[in-house]
């Protein structure tokens, strides 16, 4: 091999390595909406699916609002979104509460037919944790360190995201637990967050609440898809009572959503456009509302499993970048362990200074205490002595 | 030292009372006793502390620590003897009142002594609260003590004792000005002579106050042990820990106050305390002892931990002010309101927390209008006072008004009585 | 005040608290639950013909409650008042909560006498018996989230207050009762069952709880709206048959004055006004008195809500199943309670079983008389003070102050006019110490042994001590002795507005009752210029204010009620009402 082949064997390598570099993004940009198998512009690129739902009411007489989640919950498992990838917050007192004539079991339909809480239920964030601020951490990614990876939202810019919201609302807010609110400007907020950070590639927002129109009515952020069962100034009912467990078992726009459902199954092409047209007043006694104005797929091209099911599209990543982004994780260890050496003094430290900072835990102990207590009457009388001078002092002066 | 006989008389009657089963009913009660006056919590930081346990690092005792030194030392805790301190501090608040008068009135007040002594013995508002053992017994008794010693002209215990005063009860010290004022004139209402002449003599006065009130400041952090007391006892008014409800206005704001707005809130409401003072100040400075009257009355209403013996002073030391009271324009409307408010606040504090069938606005409301009735009284008295120096200005048929009225007024004043919360006021015609 | 039975002040009942969900639940109460009481209420009936000791019987039930399994036990208890002394023993059973801590209970009571005249006797047997069995059925169950106490009370009110006043803990004078041995949670609400009939038609809502106190709204809608539609009993407020469900018999069953032309008796509205009118009267007949009208009422002084479930008795056509079923539905619904009742469900009038008015409608009617008479008591003080001479200028009035009684003027030119109150506060003082030295005496037992020789001594006694209250005024100022009448009856009228408005909170009944018995005497009263007049109006005046001595059963029972049941009706009355219309006796007396 002489130079002159080196060199035309260098120069082609560059050329196709830069020919490469410039396909990438070229690619990615026309094939941005071009699956292969479907038709131009309208399928979806995400790569994974992720849902969170919230059921944000607690108490046994909002028992409806355990079953629409877990019915949720039950669906989106069914047509294939992993417990890895579910995050479920559920105030979970209905299975266990000492009312429920059926322990151990919650059930969305009067005869009892299909135990929802079963023996494969993952609460991700159970009782008080179901709050506002740690539903907006997940959402946005801001969580501590600590948190385990079962209860974060571990999206990228090719997640498509399902987001289910019952409890009780109203004009622009959601109720959590009696106790606090969330109100739709927070939700529009954590969104455009979860947009500029690349959290999502598509949101399919439901909410199922009184007046849950109003809950996505202030979202202003790309790709999110929006329904909810009822207008403002609408209250959403719920659809029956089982006589046995003496409550509601869940609400009606849940429930005729849920039914739909069970008529799709992972290879289903019916799209969303197909399940907003299920939707009746006569059925569920409210008007539900959708929002596509931020969507920009048309709705009947945009299948029920993009957010529903789980997809299993995988993607190729250059072997440079997979071997780049490793490193940094790497070197973290080592630069956690550097920053622990300095420290290792502290804790002789802080112990003397907490035995000084403290002497009256130090009185605490038994075998001090007599001491303290004398010299606590000391203490006090001298206050007295003291208090009774400068009384007689001033007597004294003024006589 | 001679006494009206009403003194003892009455003295004897309410250690009477003290026997009965009253004062355990009441120890309790909201209205009678603040978590900064409670005789109970009083007991707990004395026990905290006789066992070697700082009382100020837990959430629930805010007494000074001159109680604290006292209370385990020389003075008992134990029920029975507490009430026999207790209602002795009620006679010396009394002689201290009759002090005020004598020294106010003089010779020709004699004859009414008796009803002066019984209008602060037989208020109801301080005897309850003497009975619950409230702690703003004593601290009423100090005020009454400051007052009489700077009006017999005795600077030095006044000063020492309003700085005592001070260091148990914070607020307390809105009424240096007028008592320096006081020492600086008479107790008597001097349009002629204006204080303001001779200024610079206020500051010695102002030096030794300063002198006592850091040598009792040394004085509890040496009882106490640390310096955690200040903000234990005096940050307590001003930062409002303990919401537990009071006749007051500041507990109901702050428990439905979103937490971000509190600090702004407690900086008015305290500042809304002080800006009284220098107004009152001014326009009273013929007559300071009036001028820390109606500082009182202020007290009684915006005070942050107020019970009802804040507004019970204020009535009953309404009484050495007998010039003023023909100049009084709604006495009996005032005497309606307090009489209807005083029954209001227990029946509205069962009503919530006792039978379960109203909540906390009914008790708010309750001390709503009691706010009103003292404020009622305090706008009264701010215009009597007035009316009174403008009437001594056009020089009109002022002759003798001391003496002559207060001869004529004799046979109609009530003493206190049952259920009578104005004695002053409500006897005597526009 | 008239105005309050009207329709359209009323508003439909409505159930407030989401947690309750009232009717929601299948009952499974069956026909062998109804045998099992049939063969409890032999074993009771048994009892009673063998006319069984108290304890026999506190025995005979402790020991069926512990056949089922449950953890029971008796309680003794005996009374010392003034009015007699009084023993029995409680049944009581604790169910405890199988799958929580136990920290809350519900009640379900019978007492052995049913309140059937206030308890003259009639035997509460079947509602016993419902008790019973209800123990043997609840118990099946796994999903109570509170305790169930099951209590049996001995005689009408006396069993359940010993048994209650044990529970909590408060002490009293005159009682002495055996403690608990088996404790509970902290009581909400509890069902107390009457049935003394042999079947019934109608289930009847009694309420009304001691010193006034009712019930949470939101527990007697639902125990209504069950009753109608789990049950299929209609519901009664008290035993009140609503005249318009027997066509033909309309006229015949309601109160409606039988001098009115049959036209108007026909009148729809004016048939809904009689029936809401007879609901309201026995409201405020139980409400004003501060008597409960049933047992349920004591546990009111525990800030327990409760209501007495009254079978009111008729040939047919339901019978036990009807109320066990009932029953297990509103327990369910009680179980499912969070929290106590709360919002401001606790003051309503209640003018047929399902329609009611708020507060805000009928306060005004009694709060409205009682600024009335603050205004009528502000002009009295004014005219007390102003007197029109026209000889003095007017100028003048601002300033010239007080002339004192015992003092001439300074200038004579001053008009004289001045209010003398410390005479008349001694004289108010002196009415109300009349009113508790009476009620000291009307509670010691060798009076009210004596009573029907007594009062009339009493009456007269009170009668004459007012004149010497008068004419113990100092004489001097008698001649221009109109401020003291004035003064008085300007005190009189406040007072009495500042009592009305203030109970009307606490219990309105008593309020209105006041309002229409002190209302109109106290402004009319003005002294009179003949002397047999004034003796005229003070005998009036002082037969309205102490007259109720002479209705010897009803005093007698309203001291035992204080004394007992800790009821402040009496005392109320010795010390507050009859003090205000002695006064205006003795503003009768002056000359005018």
């Amino acid at each position: 091999m002489n130079i002159r082949h080196f060199l035309v064997l260098l120069v082609l390598w560059l050329t196709s390595s830069t020919i490469a570099i410039q396909d990438d993004p070229v690619e990615g940009f026309f094939n941005r909406y071009a699956e292969p198998g479907l038709p131009g512009n309208s399928a979806s690129v995400h790569t994974n699916n992720w849902a969170v739902l919230v059921c944000a009411s607690r108490y046994w007489f909002n028992y409806r609002h355990m079953a629409n989640a877990l019915g949720m919950y039950r669906t989106v498992k069914r047509l294939g979104i992993p417990d890895s990838n579910i995050i479920l917050m559920l105030a979970d007192d209905a299975a266990c509460n000492s009312r429920n004539k059926f322990p151990g079991s919650v059930y969305a339909n009067s005869g009892r037919n299909l135990d929802l809480y079963g023996e494969n239920i993952e609460v991700d964030y159970r009782g008080y944790e179901v709050t506002v601020e740690n539903f907006i951490r997940v959402l946005t990614g801001r969580v501590p360190p600590s948190l385990p990876r079962s209860k974060r939202l571990l999206t990228d810019d090719r997640s498509n995201i399902f987001v289910y919201m019952t409890g009780h609302g109203g004009n622009e807010f959601l109720k959590f637990q009696d106790n606090e609110e969330i109100s739709a400007f927070d939700i529009a907020d954590a969104f455009e967050q979860m947009w500029q950070k690349k959290r999502y590639n598509e949101i399919l927002f439901m909410a199922d609440t009184c007046q849950a129109n109003t809950m996505f009515s202030k979202f202003y952020s790309p790709n999110i898809l929006a329904t909810g069962s009822s207008e403002l100034g609408e209250n959403s009912y719920s659809h029956e009572n089982d006589a046995d467990i003496g409550v509601a078992v869940i609400d009606s726009f849940t429930h005729y959503v849920l039914q739909f459902m069970e008529g799709i199954n992972k290879t289903s092409q019916l799209s969303m456009r197909d399940l907003f047209n299920s939707y009746s007043f006569d059925k569920i006694h409210s008007h539900p509302g959708v929002r596509s104005d931020l969507f920009n797929r048309p709705l009947d091209k945009t299948l029920i499993t993009d957010f529903f099911g789980g997809v299993a599209h995988a993607e190729v990543i250059p072997e440079s970048i997979s071997r780049a982004s490793p490193s940094p994780s790497s070197e973290s260890p080592e630069d956690i362990f550097q920053e622990e050496t300095p420290s290792n003094p502290s804790p002789i430290l802080s112990t003397n200074t907490t035995s000084a900072m403290h002497p009256l835990l130090h009185d605490l102990s038994t075998s001090k205490l007599s001491r303290g207590t004398f010299w606590r009457e000391a203490q006090s009388w001298l206050s007295v002595v003291l208090l009774a001078l400068l009384a007689g002092l001033v007597g004294f002066r003024s006589r | 030292m001679r006494v009206p006989l009403t003194l003892p008389a009455l003295v004897v009657v309410r250690l009477l009372l003290a026997l009965s089963p009253l004062p355990a009913l009441l120890k309790w009660d909201h209205q009678l006793s603040s978590p900064l006056t409670s005789f109970v919590k009083l007991q707990e930081g004395v026990h905290l502390y006789k066992n070697g346990i700082d009382p100020y690092q837990g959430g629930s005792f805010y007494h000074s620590p001159i109680y604290l030194s006292l209370f385990s030392t020389i003075l008992p805790t134990s029920p029975l003897p507490s009430l026999v301190l207790w209602t002795a501090v009620d006679a010396l608040a009394a002689y201290a009142l009759l002090c005020i008068w004598r020294a106010r009135v003089g010779e020709k007040g004699r004859s009414r002594e008796g009803l002066v002594v019984a209008a602060y013995l037989l208020n109801p508002y301080l005897f309850l609260s003497n009975l619950a053992l409230s702690t703003a017994s004593i601290e009423n008794m100090l005020m009454l003590w400051v007052l009489a010693f700077a009006s017999s002209h005795n600077p030095s215990p006044s000063l020492l004792t309003l700085s005592l005063l001070t260091t148990l009860s914070l607020p307390s010290i809105l009424l240096l000005p007028p008592l320096i004022m006081l020492l600086l004139s008479s107790p008597l209402s001097k349009l002629k002579n204006p204080v303001w002449k001779d200024i610079r003599r206020a500051l010695p006065l102002l030096a030794e106050f300063i002198v006592y009130e850091v040598a009792l400041c040394l004085v509890c952090t040496l009882g106490s042990g640390g310096w955690q007391w200040v903000g234990r006892c005096w940050g307590v008014g001003l930062t409002l820990p303990d919401l537990t409800p009071n006749p007051g206005l500041w507990w109901y704001f702050f428990t439905e106050m979103f937490d971000h707005f509190r600090p702004f809130f407690l900086m008015v409401f305290s500042v809304h305390l002080v800006i009284y003072v220098i107004p009152i100040c001014l326009k009273f400075q013929h007559d300071p002892l009036y001028a820390s009257f109606l500082l009182l009355g202020i007290l009684g209403i915006f005070k942050p931990y107020p019970t009802l013996a804040d507004p019970g002073l204020f009535l009953s030391f309404g009484v050495v002010f007998c010039e003023v009271w023909a100049y009084l324009r709604h006495p009996f409307p005032t005497f309606l309101l307090h009489l209807h408010s005083s029954l209001l606040l227990p029946l509205f504090h069962h009503l919530w927390l006792g039978d379960g069938t109203g909540n906390a606005n009914f008790f708010y409301a309750s001390t709503l209008v009691f706010g009103l009735a003292g404020a009622g009284g305090l706008i009264d008295a701010v215009w009597a006072g007035l009316r009174c120096g403008v009437g001594d200005v056009n020089g009109k048929v002022r002759e003798g008004m001391g003496v002559g009225r207060e001869g004529r007024e004799m046979g109609e004043v009530g003493g206190g009585r049952e259920g009578e919360m104005e004695v002053d006021w409500e006897v005597i015609q526009e | 005040m008239l105005l309050v039975p009207l329709p359209f002040l009323s508003q439909g009942t409505y159930i407030d608290e989401n947690a309750l969900q009232p009717g929601a639940v299948n009952t499974y109460w069956s026909w062998g639950d109804v045998h099992r009481a049939d063969r409890y209420l032999e074993g009771l009936e048994a009892l009673r013909d063998n006319n069984a000791s108290s304890n026999e019987r506190a025995d005979f039930i402790s020991k069926e409650f512990k056949r089922l399994g449950l953890d029971a036990s008796t309680q003794r208890y005996h009374y010392a008042a003034a009015t007699g002394a009084i023993d029995g023993v409680n049944a009581y059973a604790v169910l405890s909560s199988p799958r929580s801590s136990g920290s809350e209970a519900m009640v379900i009571s019978a007492s052995w006498l049913s309140r059937t005249g206030e308890g003259d006797g009639t035997l509460n047997l079947r509602g016993v018996s419902t008790v019973l069995s209800l123990a043997a059925f609840l118990k099946k169950y796994s999903l109570w989230a509170k305790d169930i106490v099951f209590v049996i009370g001995d005689g009408y009110l006396d069993g359940m207050h010993a048994w209650l006043s044990a529970y909590h803990g408060a002490p009293s004078s005159v009682l002495e009762a055996d403690s608990l041995e088996l404790p509970s949670g902290v009581i909400w609400t509890a069902l107390n069952i009457d049935y003394p009939g042999h079947s019934f038609s109608h289930l009847g809502i009694f309420f009304e709880g001691v010193n006034g106190r009712l019930p949470n709204q939101d527990l007697l809608n639902s125990f209504q709206h069950i009753s109608r539609y789990t049950g299929g009993v209609p519901v009664l407020v008290y035993d009140h048959l609503d005249p318009r469900d027997y066509p033909g018999r309309e006229v015949e069953m309601s109160n409606i004055p039988s001098w009115l032309p049959d036209f108007v008796k026909n009148m729809e509205d004016v048939q809904e006004y009689s029936y809401a009118a007879k609901n309201v009267l026995r409201h405020v007949g139980y409400q004003a008195r501060g008597m409960p009208s049933g047992v349920h009422g004591l546990f009111h002084q525990f800030r327990i809500d409760a209501i007495t479930i009254f079978a009111v008795p008729a040939p047919g056509p339901h019978g036990f199943h009807a109320i066990g079923r009932v029953v297990e539905s509103t327990l369910r619904t009680m179980n499912n309670l969070l929290e106590r009742l709360h919002a401001s469900f606790f003051f309503y009038l209640l003018k047929g079983p399902t329609t009611f008015m708020k507060i805000g409608t009928y306060l005004p009617s009694a709060v409205l008389i009682s600024v009335a008479l603050l205004f009528g008591g502000l002009g009295e003080w004014v005219n007390a003070g102003w007197v029109a001479r026209p000889a003095f200028p007017s100028d003048e009035k601002s300033k010239d102050i007080l002339a004192g009684p015992t003092q001439l003027p300074l200038k004579s030119r001053w008009t004289r006019r001045s209010r003398p109150v410390l005479p008349v506060l001694s004289i108010i003082c002196f009415t109300h110490a009349t009113g508790l030295l009476l009620f000291f005496l009307l509670t010691k037992s060798w009076v009210l042994d004596h009573l029907p020789v007594m009062s009339p001594i009493l009456f007269l006694l009170v009668s004459l001590l007012a004149p010497a209250a008068f004419f113990s005024l100092p004489s001097q100022t008698l001649p221009p002795s109109q401020p003291f009448s004035t003064i008085l009856k300007s005190f009189t009228l406040c007072l009495a507005s500042t009592v009305i408005s203030i109970i009307s909170v606490l219990n309105f009944s008593l309020a209105a009752t006041l309002a229409v018995l002190l209302g109109v005497p106290l402004s009319m009263v003005a002294p009179s210029p003949r002397v047999f007049g004034r003796i005229g109006n003070y005998i009036g005046y002082i037969t309205l204010g102490f007259g109720w001595l002479f209705f010897i059963p009803q005093v007698q029972k309203a001291v035992w009620a204080w004394e007992v049941l800790g009821i402040w009706f009496a005392p109320f009355v010795c010390l507050v009402y009859a003090p205000l219309v002695m006064q205006a006796a003795i503003v009768c007396l002056f000359t005018s």
